[in-house]
């Protein structure tokens, strides 16, 4: 279209990505999630992201649609980490666009290498421990102001999305800057399983914490021991407080990981539990 | 009165369509329970039960991490609905009893839009990829998901409020205060599924004993959730200062 008006102009300058169109990049990919489906699970979004991008690097329709077509296939990640991987992709479209030295496999190859891990320490870091410990500390905080301060509320908006829109932003920025180098940095340094481990030590701890503080369960039974009467509960805590909550995590644990029981189904039940202990008089 | 419900209907439409689009694209996380509870408790005009159910709901679907494409029960569209009534009825019970059975509906809801329309969505956006057509794209990536949201989850919540207002009071009134008092047991034992699932997300079995250190620090000594997070950072730097060393002396040998 523009061959004759831009000759002038090399191709290099024309077709290589701006910071604004990575900026571009950064407001499309707000919808990466938004066509999931149980099929392809986020390529429409994957595709829409890259709009941007594909618009910019090729010149003719045929390489557009072949682009585009190539992110059409399966992609799943963690939402956030995903940034990273456009922001790869993004380095390496351009880079196919200008030199043709790269095969247009290794594009999805890349990106299929890169999912399985970004979802494990995504999961576990973001929605496993840091979601996790800032919804526990907003109920403290609103619980502790006695229901009158949303202050909790507003702290755990701030936290989730200042650290989720920075993860996405400087995702797509250091991923194009660093480009396809940074895939074997990634698999080399072990950065991701040490990541992952120090997440999982952080979760264990304050969910151990949660389980005594944010669970409660009680024994309404006593007995009478002469003249005195003894409450069961009284007795428990002396030993050690919050033995109940402790042993019913412990089970349900063990309900899920070894006995593979439906998490839903044993919500209700726990419900059911509470509701019949109470009337029982057991529980309280 | 109807007219006043009527606009705080349409309000928590707008807004539970809002938060399906935080959900499914920008991720500010304004659609879990804790932040949903007092918008809707405002909306509403009881901000104080809108906190105590936020917080409420908040923990029984704290640990709501579900591995691969399995969803979980769906917190938010559940959240809206049982804080308005806890809001109409002013009782938190109300939404102890609904938010549950509540989230279970809209995750059935959720499947029929990931497993139906929005692969009917995604196959036109394919089709719209061969023509290089990108208003094609964007109306199957971004306009139709948000239009399956406003009429899956918005507008059922519409009428649920709308509705279903006088007879919640009804239904409240005519259970019994055993089984009222039974749904707050039951809700405070519930967060421990939650919590159960976190702990098969993450690394459990190998890493128990910090799980054990948490638990002690907050029974026996009666420490908070601020407290305990800082002691999680005390316990991963230590990780961090022993993985170090051992690194140092196995590059020295």
């Amino acid at each position: 279209m523009s061959e004759t008006a831009n000759a002038a102009q090399s191709p290099d300058t024309l077709h290589r990505l701006s910071k604004r169109d990575l900026l571009k990049l950064y407001i499309y990919s707000q919808a990466f999630v938004s066509g999931f489906n149980y099929e392809k699970q986020e390529a429409p979004g994957t595709v829409f992201s890259l709009i941007p991008v594909i618009e910019k690097v090729y010149d003719n329709e045929e390489e557009k649609v072949e682009a585009y077509r190539r992110h059409t296939e399966l992609f799943l990640t963690e939402a956030r980490l995903s940034h990273l991987i456009l922001g790869i992709t993004a380095a390496m479209e351009e880079e196919h666009a200008l030199k043709h030295d790269i095969d247009p496999a290794s594009i999805g190859a890349i990106k299929s290498a890169l999912m399985g891990p970004f979802a494990g320490i995504g999961d576990s870091l973001y929605h496993g421990t840091l979601r996790p410990i800032m919804a526990g500390l907003a109920v403290s905080l609103i619980t502790a102001s006695g229901y009158t301060s949303p202050m909790g509320a507003i702290l755990f908006v701030l936290v989730m999305a200042g650290v989720g829109q920075a993860l996405r932003y400087l995702g797509i920025m250091y991923g194009y800057k660093q480009g396809v180098s940074l895939v074997a940095k990634i698999q080399s340094s072990g950065l991701l399983q040490k990541l992952t481990k120090y997440a999982s030590i952080a979760a264990c701890v304050v969910i151990g914490g949660f389980v005594s503080n944010l669970v409660a369960m009680n024994l309404a039974l006593s007995y009478s021991a002469g003249e005195t009467v003894v409450s069961l509960q009284e007795t428990l805590d002396g030993m050690m407080p919050s033995m109940l909550p402790l042993a019913l995590t412990l089970l349900c644990f063990w309900l899920i990981d070894k006995k593979k029981v439906n998490p839903v189904p044993l919500m209700f039940a726990v419900m059911i539990v509470g509701v019949l202990g109470s009337m029982a008089g057991i529980l309280a | 009165m109807d007219s006043g419900l009527l606009v705080q209907s349409l309000v928590l439409t707008l807004v539970t369509w809002l938060m399906f689009f935080d959900k499914y694209c920008t991720q500010l996380f304004t659609y879990r329970p804790v932040v949903i509870g007092p918008i809707v408790g405002l909306i509403m005009g009881n901000f104080e039960i809108g906190l105590q159910v936020g917080c409420i709901v908040e923990l029984m679907f704290l640990g709501q991490v579900f591995v691969g494409t399995a969803l979980p029960p769906e917190e938010t569209f559940s959240t809206i609905i049982a804080t308005a009534f806890a809001c109409i009825a002013n009782s938190t019970e109300v939404a102890l009893a609904t938010a549950l059975p509540l989230a279970v509906i809209a995750q059935m809801g959720m499947y029929f839009r990931n497993m139906v329309l929005c692969v009917w969505t995604g196959h036109r956006l394919e089709a719209a990829v061969e023509r290089h057509d990108l208003k094609g794209i964007t109306m199957n990536c971004l306009v139709l998901p948000n239009v399956f949201n406003l009429v899956l989850f918005a507008l059922p919540v519409f009428l649920a409020v709308y509705f279903g207002a006088d007879l919640v009071q009804g239904i409240i009134n005519a259970i019994p205060q055993s089984i009222i008092t039974g749904l707050a047991v039951g809700g405070n034992m519930i967060g421990a599924v939650g919590l159960s699932l976190l702990m098969k997300s993450i690394n459990f079995s190998k890493m128990w004993y910090f799980f054990l250190i948490g638990f002690f620090f907050a029974s026996y000594l009666g420490i908070g959730n601020i407290g305990i997070t800082m002691l999680a950072v005390i316990c991963v730097a230590a990780a961090f200062y022993a993985d170090r060393d051992r690194e140092e002396q196995a590059a020295l040998s």
